[in-house]
């Protein structure tokens, strides 16, 4: 029965994989909180999928995959908001819009690189995949975004909470906003070689929608977010590697999933 | 899990001590000026380029003083209390508030809005919402308490202390804008602009509300808007405002 979890820690590529799951995963989490709140999860997504191109196109220019993302990431971000800043046009269009143009361009670029045959680990993650060097690039953009949200925890917390208040005091809530999307796109780029570029959206989203409905203050909620992504995360890997027809990007995200679903059943209302 | 931000603050010296603290905005020296509040010709819209709410508005308010905005809906009340507020930039005109053009960034001007668009839901405690009117003395990058002094003379002035730990999004309409006056008075306003501050409130409220808005010893000053006709004696001046203009109304009690 031991065997169950000594076995899979035993091997490297696992470890590895849970030490990038727990950084990645709490970064996200934490995140995330103020993603479900201020209801971002539209561009959220919108930010991790437009990884794709962001990937693809650094493999045919011989950049760092990762450079790549990001640089895609923020395009995105900029391009919404760009397309946004006209009164006709409402964000969740500019966001649509963006989303469409980036997944497209995404598929196209994959054609150019040829780079079908491991579409899997590039779409939904591969444990496999993660590296020493991805386990460091994970590891320092989680960091950042960790701190960032502490440094500017009660500043993000206000402009979340009552923006209005926030201008008011002179918080530059428009700015934080800016520099919440930049985090995302940080924290889509640390999971993509867990998640993949389509199902990094998920630790952005189910952690800290189990987060919310269980903190009473902001911390509690990324606290809880954090448990959620880490517990659920390793569970889910475990089950892929004990169970060969479940991926493990697909593992972690169901294994995020089963927390949010005792949540919205158990917890009391506030 | 009942105050689950503690292991977070227990952390909260450690990266933010390395950081310089950085004030909101620059701090103003207080003014002087006999006048808490002026505006002349002054025209502005509800929305920047949109038509004109009001125009030819000229008025002063008495510092320390308590004054009414009377009117009918739409005859541009809020418009006027967004401006002093620095929330919405006049169309034409001049305008001053303690003494300077207003702008965002100045904890002296508390600003309440009819219905505060709050972000729900939200996990926040009442505690922690009036806290929030301490930020601007803190700045940028340092924590705050959220268990000073300050706050909890605050909660206790308007008769919150008991809901502190309550969730705001649990709170009545009466017990939301008393911990909005108490965030006010936390923030060290000199001048409150509170719009309809009446309107969702029941009679304990209301008590609770009148208390602190006409305490005698009160050092700052009051513009509201309201519908109420009755009451307007306890004000020292009164401000009607309809067909896009402004006039000022004979009586109103003189000011102790």
């Amino acid at each position: 029965m031991l065997e169950f979890l000594t076995q899979p820690l035993s091997e490297d590529f696992f470890l590895r994989a849970l030490v990038a799951l727990t950084l990645g995963g709490a970064a996200c989490a934490c995140l995330g909180v103020y993603v479900i709140l201020r209801r971002m999860a539209f561009v959220s997504m919108a930010l991790t999928h437009s990884i794709l191109p962001g990937i693809t196109g650094a493999v045919l220019l011989g950049i760092s995959p990762y450079l790549g993302a990001l640089a895609a990431a923020l395009l995105t971000a900029a391009g919404a908001a760009w397309l946004a800043s006209r009164k006709e046009v409402s964000e969740d269009t500019a966001i649509g819009v963006m989303l469409s143009v980036m997944l497209a361009a995404g598929v196209a670029l994959m054609q150019q690189a040829h780079a079908w045959r491991d579409y899997g680990g590039l779409l939904f993650g591969s444990v496999v995949s993660v590296g020493p060097e991805d386990l460091a690039a994970v590891g320092a953009t989680s960091t950042l975004i960790l701190l960032a949200l502490r440094v500017l925890h009660k500043e993000l917390e206000l402009a979340s909470f009552d923006e209005e208040y926030a201008r008011l005091l002179g918080a530059r809530p428009a700015l934080l906003r800016t520099v919440l999307l930049a985090l995302v796109a940080l924290g889509a780029v640390a999971c993509v070689r867990l998640l993949g570029a389509l199902l990094t959206t998920a630790l952005l989203v189910l952690p800290a929608a189990t987060g919310v409905l269980l903190g009473r203050s902001l911390a509690g909620a990324m606290g809880w977010a954090v448990a959620c992504a880490v517990s659920g995360g390793a569970a889910g890997l475990l089950l892929s590697y004990h169970f060969e027809g479940v991926p493990s990007g697909a593992g972690i995200v169901l294994g995020c999933s089963l927390p949010y679903l005792l949540a919205r059943l158990f917890a009391r209302v506030r | 899990m009942k105050e689950g931000g503690r292991w977070l603050d227990a952390l909260s010296g450690l990266p933010l001590r390395l950081l310089p603290t950085l004030p909101y905005s620059r701090p103003e020296s207080a003014s002087g000026n006999l006048w808490t509040a002026e505006a002349e010709d002054l025209s502005a819209s509800a929305e920047a380029g949109g038509p004109l709410a009001f125009s030819g508005v000229n008025f002063r308010l008495r510092k320390g003083g308590r004054a009414a905005l009377t009117g009918p809906n739409g005859s541009g009340k809020s418009t006027l209390l967004r401006v002093l507020a620095g929330l919405l930039p006049p169309a034409g005109g001049a305008v001053r508030a303690l003494g300077r053009t207003p702008s965002t960034g100045r904890p002296q001007i508390a600003f309440l809005a009819q219905r505060p668009a709050f972000t729900t839901p939200f996990p926040i405690t009442l505690r922690r919402l009036v806290a929030t009117g301490t930020y601007a003395q803190h700045g940028w990058f340092e924590e705050c308490s959220h268990r000073s002094g300050t706050v909890e003379r605050a909660l206790a002035m308007l008769g919150l202390s008991d809901l502190a730990e309550r969730q705001v999004q649990s709170l009545s309409g009466g017990q939301l804008q008393r911990a909005l006056l108490a965030r006010a008075a936390v923030q060290g306003a000199e001048l409150l602009l509170l719009d309809e501050p009446y309107a969702a409130l029941d009679d304990a409220s209301r008590e609770l509300v009148d208390a602190h808005l006409f305490a005698p010893d009160a050092k700052f000053s009051v513009l509201m808007s309201t519908h109420g006709i009755g009451g307007l004696s306890r004000f020292d001046q009164v401000l009607e405002m309809s067909g896009g203009g402004l006039r000022e109304r004979a009586g109103g009690a003189p000011h102790a």
